[in-house]
């Protein structure tokens, strides 16, 4: 081995170089690839946010539109009923009106949205409890 | 001199045998050096990909939230009178009208969220793609020079940046392209609501989309 390769300066030059520039160069390969990554994860994480932020927001917005409705409607009625459903419609109002769209996270967003669920089928069902039949075609058309 | 002389002839031996030697050693060097330069970049990906990927999605969803919050209110509002009709009128069918303004306000919804989901399903290569495929092939651009590099590069930051840009721009468009349609769903159920004689707050309500 000795007499194939013999270690003359320009070799110990050459493996010192190596081990400099492999350190410089794992250095450059990962800052590089540290950027391309982050472009990657951006995308990617804007993706998945996009489509559940979307679908998240849609459900949000029709508890809203729904109990802003159904408050307008029964405003005018001072029955016992009326004003029982009127509570509930201000409760589900006020789950709407707080639940935090703008921060996706939020400890209180999977706690918030059931609470909200449940809210909604409550006021659904004291709203149409004279035909069943609607609070489950509502509940087929809003899935 | 004649041990000068053979020195010399040899040294010329030599001296080729070296050169094969160090050409040998330069080309295990650079090969490391590559290698090298790909285990680096892998895992700068990755910690790359780790450190963006939920600022990412914090963006994402506030602005894909933002484009359902009318689309979903309209949605809830046809529902509630749809059921109050039914409830009110339950003697007579359902107007077809109302019928068909909810599966429009739903289909509608749906598109929007649809359009999100493709868009950036299959976003269009960036320059930064290609480059980076030209890269692997070793193919390199005439007259290619260190500043033209460095040039590119920076170029490529920039569409980068603008790559996200663009990515918004087309989600939002879709979805804006299609604002033409809420508006008119908007107006359908603004005049259905007078004619089924609605409170004005209600009307209102629905006037207010418009602006969203």
């Amino acid at each position: 081995m000795e007499e194939r390769c013999p270690i003359t300066d320009s070799s110990i030059l050459l493996i010192e170089s190596f081990c400099l520039s492999s350190v410089r160069f794992r250095g450059e390969g990962y800052q590089e690839g540290f950027q391309r990554g982050t472009k990657r994860g951006l995308h990617n994480g804007w993706r998945h946010g996009a489509s559940h932020g979307a679908n998240l927001s849609s459900e949000i917005s029709f508890y809203y539109g729904f109990a802003i409705s159904w408050k307008c409607l029964l405003e005018h009625q001072s029955d016992d009923r009326s004003r029982k459903r009127l509570r509930a419609l201000e409760a589900l109002l006020n789950l709407t009106q707080k639940f935090p769209l703008d921060d996706p996270q939020s400890v209180k967003l999977q706690e918030d949205t059931e609470k909200l669920r449940a809210k909604f089928r409550q006021v659904d069902i004291s709203l149409t409890r004279c035909s069943h039949n609607n609070s489950l075609t509502l509940c087929v058309l809003f899935l | 001199m004649s041990w000068v002389k053979a020195a010399s002839s040899n040294s010329e031996d030599v001296f080729d045998e070296n050169a094969d030697d160090l050409y040998l050693q330069s080309k295990e060097w650079a090969s490391n050096m590559k290698k090298r330069i790909k285990d680096g970049y892998v895992d700068g990906v990755n910690a790359g990909e780790e450190a963006s990927l939920q600022m990412g999605f914090n963006m994402g969803f506030r602005e894909g939230a933002a484009q359902t919050v009318a689309v979903g209110r309209l949605r809830g509002i046809v529902s509630a009178v749809w059921c109050w009709y039914q409830i009110q009128h339950p003697e007579k069918p359902v107007p077809s009208r109302l019928i068909d303004l909810l599966q429009q306000v739903t289909q509608h919804a749906e598109g929007i969220i649809n359009d999100i989901r493709k868009t950036l399903e299959n976003p269009p290569p960036s320059v930064s793609d290609v480059s980076e495929s030209m890269e692997d092939l070793e193919v390199k651009p005439a007259g290619c020079e260190e500043t033209d590099c460095c040039r590119s590069e920076q170029e490529m930051d920039l569409q980068g940046s603008h790559t996200q840009q663009n990515l918004r721009c087309e989600s939002g468009c879709a979805a804006s392209g299609s604002a033409g349609g809420l508006d008119l769903l908007v107006q359908r159920c603004i005049d259905l609501a007078s004619e089924l004689e609605l409170p004005q707050e209600l009307i209102s309500h629905i006037e207010e989309l418009r602006n969203m």
